[in-house]
């Protein structure tokens, strides 16, 4: 989606690029009642002044869709224009696309989770929550160390989760109280969670040996 | 019966969770999630009916349970635990009800951590689908329940107040699902900022947000592009009487693109039928009393777009088959 004012004619009236007459027809029909100065669907949020220019937008969208000859000239003037705009992005790329991106997505959580997060006292404490706790609150790896004592190295391995990186589960659980303690969390029970992860997890661990067969 | 289920999912696995909000009351929630409920039950699936609305709990009437036994209440005051404890009976196979009757008004509201263990637990169930029908109003109550997916059911009416509030209602369970998503601290702090309409930055829509994000943390832009995409409320208009009315989803759903940056999808309406009334009346769903009335049969037709697989899952199935 993109703001108004750069929004192409297509976008304007809603209809794909390939729309029918009469599928144009029907969007602008809809369009027209529904940004109407009396629109029951529009009056909540239409400002003096920006609704006007949104008829105006539709108005011309219109005019040029529903005229074959302007039609096929505005779709030529699209391509174009495209081109050009895709070319730029290669240019400068980082740049956010509507589109796919290069490198993995950020990672969302889903919403129950990330409700749950808000409540730091329940739920179990994996390396990523710990990282997002920590990113949340600003705080640098280094700056933990630096308080806590402990090589980042290992704390990064915490939060990453490589488990045969670390020592043995009394220092991890060390290490994760000062971590924990550095974010104003409770430490014990955010390292208690993490030890059992740890130990159902690490390569060999000690519950493999005991709890599975 | 459980040939019914083919377009459903599969009979094992998680229920999928539906919540109904739409910010006013008196907009036909509890009616329409009653009826859509009772529908999908008819057809085979499994279905449990939550009331999430401890306040002015009548789902149970509107599904002919004249007296729960238990209610949401009992496991708000820790009295129950097991969520399974809570679930009734109904008049119909394949439909059970979780009730919110509160015989002692003195009793508590569920925590917000309390609230997110009932969700987890009702996750756990044995249904294909369990409804929530929410309370009237946008506040952090009603706001949890909503954030059970990302594509929650809104139900208006065509009147000037249902739509106002049904925008506001979404407007705040989207600034709220990305406040939620976003980790750092200042990216945070101006989605709050944003949160005011009146905000002094000049932030007035999504977009405008998006741009602010951006400057700070480009892979926080990235999970807000994301979080923006997937958000996908689905309206029902309810009480439909004229060619306009039926339109006003179309026209809601264009504002809500076009000054939201909401993609929110039109589920689709239900006539208005004095048969509803009637059958509100009998505390008996519609479908039920009188499934030959219009009214019922476009809820059939929503019950059917409801439960279609996710736009994302097309791809899954498109492998299945």
């Amino acid at each position: 989606m993109k703001p108004l004012a750069e929004q192409d004619h297509y976008e304007t009236l809603d209809v794909a690029r390939n729309a029918a007459p009469d599928e144009i027809e029907r969007a602008y029909r809809l369009a027209c009642s529904t940004y109407a100065p009396d629109s029951l669907a529009g009056y909540p949020v239409f400002e003096e002044g920006d609704v006007e220019l949104l008829r105006e937008r539709i108005e011309i969208a219109y005019r040029t869709l529903s005229d074959p000859a302007a039609r096929a000239a505005y779709d030529r003037e699209l391509a174009t224009a495209e081109e050009a705009a895709e070319a730029g992005a290669a240019a400068a790329s980082g740049e956010l696309s509507a589109g796919s991106e290069e490198g993995a997505p950020a990672p969302v959580l889903e919403p129950l989770d990330a409700l749950d997060e808000l409540d730091e006292s329940e739920g179990e404490w994996s390396g990523a929550r710990l990282r997002r706790a920590r990113l949340r609150q600003g705080v640098e790896l280094e700056e933990i160390a630096k308080t806590t004592k402990v090589n980042p190295t290992y704390l990064r391995f915490i939060e990453e989760e490589r488990f045969d990186g670390l020592p043995a589960a009394v220092y991890v659980r060390g290490f994760v109280t000062g971590f924990a303690g550095c974010l104003g969390l409770d430490p014990k029970r955010v390292a208690k969670s993490y030890v059992h992860r740890y130990e159902e997890r690490k390569p060999g661990g000690r519950r493999r040996l005991f709890s599975r067969k | 019966m459980e040939s019914g289920t083919r377009d459903g999912p599969p009979a094992r696995g998680a229920p999928r969770l539906i919540p109904f909000g739409g910010g006013k009351g008196g907009v036909g929630k509890t009616f329409v999630a009653a009826n859509l409920a009772t529908t999908l039950a008819k057809a085979g699936h499994r279905v449990v009916a939550v009331d999430g609305d401890l306040e002015g709990a009548n789902l149970h009437t509107a599904l002919g349970v004249p007296r729960p036994r238990s209610s949401v209440a009992e496991y708000a005051a820790e009295r129950v635990e097991d969520v399974e404890k809570l679930l009734e009976e109904t008049p119909f196979p394949n439909l059970r009800l979780i009730a919110a009757t509160r015989p002692n008004l003195a009793s508590p509201q569920p925590s917000h951590a309390l609230r997110i263990r009932f969700v987890r637990a009702l996750r756990t169930l044995d249904a294909d689908f369990v409804f929530l029908d929410l309370g009237a109003g946008a506040d952090s109550t009603v706001m949890d329940y909503f954030m059970v997916c990302d594509d929650g059911v809104v139900v208006i009416a065509p009147e000037p107040t249902s739509v106002e509030n049904a925008y506001a209602f979404m407007r705040a369970a989207f600034y709220r699902r990305l406040r939620l998503s976003m980790l750092s601290g200042e990216v945070r702090k101006v989605v709050g900022v944003a949160m005011d309409e009146r905000n002094e930055r000049g932030i007035r829509t999504p977009l405008d947000l998006l741009r602010e994000v951006k400057a700070i943390d480009s892979e926080e832009a990235q999970r807000f592009v994301q979080v923006m995409r997937a958000f996908r409320p689905r309206v029902i208009v309810n009480d439909v009487r004229t060619a306009e009315d039926i339109r006003l989803g179309f026209a809601v759903r264009s504002v809500c693109r076009k000054y939201f940056a909401i993609d929110a999808e039109y589920l689709g309406y239900v006539n208005h039928d004095e048969g509803a009334r009637a059958s509100v009346r009998a505390r008996r769903p519609l479908v039920d009393s009188d499934p030959r009335s219009d009214a019922a049969v476009y809820l059939a037709r929503i019950a059917r777009k409801l439960i279609a697989p996710r736009i994302e899952a097309t791809e899954q199935t498109r492998d299945s088959t």
